[in-house]
């Protein structure tokens, strides 16, 4: 043991003055082979001959030299600071290829690491709640009518709550707008509704006051709400006396019992969050408590620890058999689906991220192949360097070692400036990025992702290292001592390598310009559909009504009444309607009917479709077509007989080879579900859910039938959207001063936002493959341009018998389209299992789309020529005097 | 974790050259070489830079000790003694040495009798 700590001792002594201690050992050698000189001289040798004799007894003294010093002292660490010495020397004097090299590498390692940030933020990072592997979602699902993720109802959720063993907690949350008065403007804030044990369940604290607790939510109990910092600091003006005083929501004054600090957000709600109310104080929601039919309440809950998924699940499975056996009416058919709640919450974004990591990945292998060419190239020019190393007693190892320490160095600018552009890269995905993506605000460089870009920075050096040092290590030392510089000598071997790698480059290239290309198609045809509507010059806005102040329909009926009057008496806004909810922008609602006069329905054709509640004018304001029947009229009113008017895919389906017109429906917006309608009218298919789902069946009811207590007014106007929104608020203020208008837009606009993922991923898979795109480009170019100048003798010889340039240049175009074939061959195999891979991103187009395929492989076939002009170019014009004297 | 074993080439020309350091006393790295040579009768020829290694590794077990001093014929060399550690280790690896040359010549019996 102490042996071995004086050794080490006596190595770092010894680094104290390495050149010294060398010097002696030269001093050492010297005299040795001085002895041995004079042994031979008297043994009768020539002096020459003596002295020869001497150092081949010897050995070589540079080796021995070697031996001595790595000996000495800690080699791995000596030989590393020299070798980065060295490195860096090296690429200081190579300053094209440098910067080349560094900043394909920062391309591709900085889009890798925004990327991963991305991934890493929403799928990977845990939720900010502890231990949130425990917690899940708990959804009513009824298999037998395609209902696969619901709510529930509250007396349900009781009867879950009281008798499961498995969960420690579980809470039900919902979301609406209420309208908050008395402190400046009127405003609406985003509220969620929840049971008590949804903060304690959580886990959280809060900023200041307390959380709910079970009392907040008897029937009963005074109103009590938290709101959250971001509120209180703003609309709340930070009053440091709020905790006990109260705010006054839809009328009705809430006493604030605590602050929720800026960071927390319930899950399963993606909008902002400002204030929290118990679900029995909702105007809206809390009415519904009694009614056991609804299914309206998400629910989520925390496992007992040591509880699996599986576990549960089993208890929630009995549980619901016991509820649909007791209450059938309500409960037949319906059962419990456990969830995680992480994956909940991410949901479908899942795949579209990883495709995008995916194609990111390959960006950075072409950049790899790419600077892999790049040194193969210079390994070439340089083995005559590396020869003499060989030479001169450098060990295979030590060789490779040298050659790695540059790419390594290398490498870690390329990470360090990648990073940089990472950084640069998240804030502007984070302006891109469509605001529905879950766990957006996580979203940022921090630890995880900076050791991740580090990591992938060394695994990319090594991997464009590698393959180069072997060859050079590897390399015929005396071929290479012999040749004047490597100029017109080069191994077979390392061709094949640098034409393998580019035409992998163009092969990569196509995978991901088809998977653009693809994606492109996709997007246009998506953005290309009819929603079914005519969108130009509308113009939207919100309107809800406080229910305490608004609490009965007839109010409801009069406000759109007098609201509708006052907006279409203004100039140029005659064409304006109410509409619950707005196809696209409102999300849809979706309820069963039934028929009058048909048998019950059957499994199979489960009789649900979307519902909307319209004023008499909103057909003709979007510009929906009348088929059969009529409209709306001003004579449909809660007092007279009830009507419906059913989309043409309606018809087809629930009524083939029949006229609808005339038929009776049975259905209803809760609490009003049971409500007989004739159907009076049958118009054209809308796209209410997005642009991207083919219509389903849609029945409508007039507004004055069916109101609500808010509603979205549609203007369709060729005034300015401004002017419109400002006659709006002008007219709604007159009717009640204290009533918000909110979420005012353009409708194309709003179109547009709704396929804001789906752009999202276009673009950046597009920005993707233009990157792969030019990286392969500079890769052939590189590759041709190498091939130029080695062949510049042969190129002048056929030149001096009689090439014309003609040949010349169709010679070089052919290397270069030989190698862009051959990419091309490898690439649409790939290509076809990459895009059956994305087959669900698709939209309209083919997974074998052969426009996309040919388009693509015409790009590249172009690029491809283009990238070996330049070289082919400067073939033509060798001149072969001056290219045979060179030699 | 005494000497290192393991590389029996490299061990037995570090107990060589300790050997002869405690027969001849101090002496430079050429005459170790030659000395070895001689004991050997000429039946090692070794590259006689690999003494440089050897010498190296000992020097750092300190079990020789280093000192410039000057040749018969006046020339400057590095003179190498054995230290008290040294000798302690050639016995010990002495000792080791004889028992195993035993046992494998005892193996080597014994494979020729069967």
């Amino acid at each position: 043991m102490f042996a071995w700590i004086r050794a080490i001792a006596s190595r770092t002594r010894t680094r104290l003055s390495p050149r010294r201690v060398d010097q002696e050992f030269e001093h050492e050698l010297q005299t040795h082979l001085d002895m041995l000189t004079d042994e031979n001289i008297r043994r009768g040798m020539s002096p020459e001959e003596a002295g020869c004799a001497a150092r081949l007894k010897l050995g070589g003294v540079t080796q021995l030299k070697e031996t001595n010093r790595e000996l000495r002292g800690f080699p791995i660490l000596e030989t590393f600071f020299q070798d980065t010495r060295y490195a860096l020397r090296m690429l200081r004097k190579n300053p094209g290829f440098t910067a080349v090299a560094v900043l394909t590498l920062a391309l591709g390692i900085g889009a890798n690491t925004a990327i991963f940030s991305v991934v890493y933020a929403v799928l990977l990072k845990p939720l900010p709640y502890a231990n949130p592997n425990q917690l899940v979602t708990a959804f009513a699902a009824n298999t037998q009518e395609g209902i696969p993720e619901n709510g529930t109802s509250y007396p349900n959720f009781e009867e879950w709550r009281a008798q499961n063993h498995v969960f420690s907690g579980l809470a039900t949350i919902n979301f609406h707008q209420l309208t908050l008065t008395g402190r400046g403007e009127p405003s609406v804030v985003e509220t969620c509704v929840v049971t008590p044990e949804h903060f304690s369940l959580l886990d959280v604290k809060p900023l200041q006051g307390r959380i709910f607790f079970p009392e907040d939510g008897k029937q009963g109990a005074p109103p009590v709400v938290i709101v959250s910092e971001n509120l209180w600091r703003g609309t709340l003006g930070a009053d440091p006396k709020i905790l006990g005083s109260s705010i006054v929501l839809d009328k009705r004054p809430f006493t604030v019992v605590g602050i929720m600090p800026a960071g927390f957000r319930s899950p399963l709600i993606n909008s902002n969050q400002e204030v929290w109310i118990p679900l029995v104080q909702d105007p809206l929601f809390g009415s519904w408590m009694a009614r056991r039919g609804g299914h309206w309440l998400p629910v989520f809950g925390r496992l007992k620890p040591g509880v699996s998924v599986a576990q549960a699940q089993a208890e929630m499975d009995a549980i619901s058999e016991r509820l649909a056996s007791e209450f059938p009416a309500e409960n037949k058919g319906w059962t419990v689906r456990l969830v995680p709640l992480q994956k909940e919450i991410v949901g479908d974004v899942r795949t579209a991220l990883l495709v995008l990591l995916a194609a990111v990945g390959l960006v950075l292998l072409i950049a790899c192949a790419n600077i892999a060419n790049l040194l193969l190239t210079r390994a070439t020019s340089r083995s005559r360097e590396i020869a003499v190393r060989t030479a001169l007693g450098a060990g295979r190892a030590r060789i490779i070692r040298q050659l790695l320490s540059e790419t390594a160095v290398l490498g870690l600018l390329g990470g360090i400036i990648g990073i940089a552009l990472a950084y640069a890269g998240v804030q502007v995905l984070g302006s891109l990025m469509p605001e529905n993506l879950p766990r957006l605000n996580a979203i940022r460089v921090d630890n995880f992702v900076l050791v991740f870009a580090l990591l992938l920075s060394a695994v990319a050096s090594i991997a464009f290292g590698l393959v180069p040092a072997m060859f050079s290590a590897n390399s015929n030392i005396q071929a290479s001592l012999r040749e004047g510089g490597g100029r017109s000598g080069e191994s077979g071997n390392r061709r094949r390598a640098r034409n393998f790698l580019a035409a992998m480059e163009i092969a990569l290239a196509m995978v991901l310009l088809v998977a653009a290309g693809l994606l492109l198609r996709s997007f246009s045809k998506l953005t290309a559909v009819s929603p079914g509507f005519d969108a130009q010059h509308l113009v939207k806005a919100e309107i809800s009504l406080p229910q305490f102040q608004y609490s009965k329909p007839q109010q409801w009926t009069a406000f759109s009444d007098e609201l509708l009057a006052r907006i279409q008496a203004q100039p140029g806004m005659k064409d304006s309607a109410v509409v619950i909810p707005l196809p696209i922008v409102n999300g849809y609602i979706n309820i069963g009917f039934d028929i009058e006069g048909a048998p019950p329905a059957s499994h199979a054709d489960s009789r649900l479709a979307n519902y909307a509640s319209v004023s008499p004018e909103y057909f003709r304001v979007m510009g929906i077509p009348l088929l059969a029947g009529r409209f709306f009229n001003q004579q449909d009113i809660l007092s007279g007989p009830r009507v419906s008017v059913i989309s043409k895919t309606m018809a087809q389906r629930y009524f083939p080879n029949q006229d609808p017109i005339g038929k009776r429906l049975n259905f209803g917006f809760p609490p009003n579900a049971d409500v007989d309608r004739e159907i009076v009218g049958i118009v054209g298919d809308v796209r209410d859910v997005s642009l991207g789902e083919a219509p389903g069946p849609m029945m409508y009811v007039p507004y004055a039938q069916a109101p609500f207590w808010g509603a979205n007014l549609v203007v369709k106007s060729t005034l300015s959207a401004d002017a419109v929104a400002a006659a709006i608020r002008q007219e709604v203020q007159k009717i009640d001063k204290d009533l918000p208008v909110t979420d005012v837009g353009k409708m194309p606009d709003l179109i547009d936002a709704s396929v804001s993922q789906q752009r999202f991923r276009t673009f950046l898979l597009g920005l993707f493959a233009a990157m792969a795109l030019i990286l392969a480009a500079t890769g052939i170019f590189g590759v041709i341009s190498y091939s130029v100048s080695c062949r510049t003798n042969e190129i002048g010889i056929r030149v001096a018998l009689g090439a014309s340039r003609a040949t010349i240049l169709r010679m070089i175009l052919r290397e270069t389209l030989l190698l862009a074939f051959a990419g091309l061959v490898i690439g649409v195999p790939c290509a076809l299992v990459a895009s059956r891979l994305i087959s669900f991103l698709l939209f309209g187009v083919s997974v074998h789309d052969p426009v996309t395929l040919a388009a693509v492989a015409f790009i590249l076939a172009a690029v491809a020529i283009l990238a070996g002009f330049v070289p082919a170019r400067r073939a033509m014009q060798v001149d072969p005097v001056i290219a045979l004297r060179h030699e | 974790m005494a000497a290192d074993k393991s590389d029996i080439l490299q061990g037995t020309l570090d107990l060589m050259v300790l050997k002869t350091l405690d027969a001849m006393g101090p002496q430079h790295g050429y005459g170790i070489a030659r000395r070895i040579e001689q004991i050997s009768e000429e039946a090692l020829q070794i590259n006689q830079g690999t003494i440089y290694a050897s010498l190296v590794r000992l020097m750092q077990k300190r079990w020789i000790s280093g000192a410039w001093g000057t040749s018969d014929n006046n020339r400057k060399a590095k003179f190498y003694s054995i230290t008290k550690s040294g000798r302690k280790q050639l016995n010990a690896e002495a000792r080791n040495w004889e028992r195993i040359s035993t046992v494998i010549g005892r193996v080597l019996r014994l494979a020729d009798r069967g």
